[in-house]
């Protein structure tokens, strides 16, 4: 791909701000790490982009993208602050609220409450292919695993998730 | 939940690919076929099927304003470039934003002014009584020699006062409150008289 357009930080800060923050905040659940996310993505590009060779620019983003929320998990372990909920077993949405907008709220809340319990590998990749719209190919550029690879994790996550989840979809 | 258990059937793993649209041509009629015949597959589909949509039930969240607002202009570069302090690959990339961002040549121009208000600070002379000249001079080999002089000066004190000690001597006390006063009296009318530890001048000129 050698015609490839690379382009600038600031058209990727445009063209992919939001795509990173809605990535960061469906697998950290907290609006505060998903921003402080964002700006290291962000940076790391600023200064990465001089180094990027054409190939493939989403798999060169989202690689840099879990990088930085890898390095993030990694600080908190060192740091713990709220550690996630470990009843597995409670059936997650057991009596969804019979108003509809509530209802869906809450449906976004019991996913992403399953989400969070997900195994990080898991759960990235799910991510990555059901937020983000991302190609099992560029996945794997991503999380730098195998294509067969990730698509047994994204197998495995959504049946873990499903499992989570007792109220019809 | 039987088709969440479907462990016997090796296709299982295709069927997320399979509803993803990710599977190459063989295994494509291979789970189709497949599905045809297990019912647990097909239930196990449907549960996948479900998590996808669950997943998809999620809403686009907006990021906050200020975060993308902020990730579009520079940052710390502005100051590193200032004092010459990029990396040679990242200059372009700064150089080519300040030309087309008025927001952060202002903020340039701000810093810029701080850096020279800072840098147009006078120098500090340490106070007279430190004598900073006289310490610089004093070689090891002085410090011993003087070292070996106050010390005969002490042993002769020492005989000095006990030649004395018959005769009565009238007490003389310190008084802390007072000598703390004239201390602070002091700092506060004598020009580069100060309390605090005085540090070594840095290289900073006017």
């Amino acid at each position: 791909m050698a015609d490839e357009l690379i382009p600038t930080w600031e058209d990727v800060a445009r063209r992919y701000g939001r795509k990173i923050y809605n990535f960061a905040y469906r697998l950290t659940g907290n609006p505060d790490d998903a921003a402080d996310l964002v700006q290291d993505v962000l940076l790391r590009v600023r200064k990465g982009l001089a180094s990027y060779t054409p190939g493939s620019f989403e798999g060169w983003l989202w690689r840099i993208t879990r990088n930085a929320f890898l390095d993030g998990v990694r600080r908190k372990k060192r740091r713990p602050t709220s550690p996630l909920p470990d009843d597995d077993r409670a059936p997650i949405g057991a009596s969804p609220s019979p108003d509809e907008v509530l209802a869906a709220v809450r449906l976004s809340d019991d996913v992403q409450e399953a989400l969070l319990k997900l195994p990080l590998e898991f759960r990235e990749c799910v991510v990555l292919c059901d937020v983000v719209g991302l190609t099992y190919e560029e996945i794997a550029t991503a999380v730098e695993a195998p294509v067969g690879t990730v698509r047994s994790r994204i197998h495995r996550g959504r049946k873990l998730l499903r499992g989570m989840l007792t109220w019809p979809v | 939940m039987a088709g969440m258990n479907a462990g016997s059937c090796d296709i299982g793993v295709l069927l997320s690919a399979y509803l993803d649209g990710e599977l190459r041509a063989g295994e494509l009629e291979r789970v189709a076929e497949h599905l045809g015949d297990c019912p647990d597959c097909v239930l196990e589909f449907r549960m996948l099927k479900e998590a996808r949509a669950a997943m998809r039930l999620l809403p686009l969240l907006e990021a906050p304003e200020w975060l993308l607002d902020e990730a579009l202009h520079l940052g710390p570069e502005l100051s590193a470039y200032l004092d010459g302090e990029l990396m040679t690959a990242e200059i372009p990339d700064v150089v080519g934003h300040l030309t087309v961002c008025a927001r952060c040549r202002d903020d340039l121009l701000e810093l810029d002014s701080a850096r020279v208000a800072i840098r147009a600070l006078p120098r500090v002379e340490p106070p007279e009584f430190l004598d900073v000249a006289r310490v610089a001079r004093s070689s090891p080999t002085r410090s011993r020699w003087r070292l070996a002089t106050a010390a005969a000066g002490i042993a002769a004190a020492v005989v000095l006062t006990l030649g004395v000690a018959t005769r009565p001597v009238p007490e003389q006390t310190v008084d802390l409150n007072s000598f703390a006063d004239r201390h602070v009296a002091r700092a506060s009318v004598e020009a580069g008289f100060s309390m605090l530890p005085v540090l070594a001048p840095g290289p900073v000129t006017p």
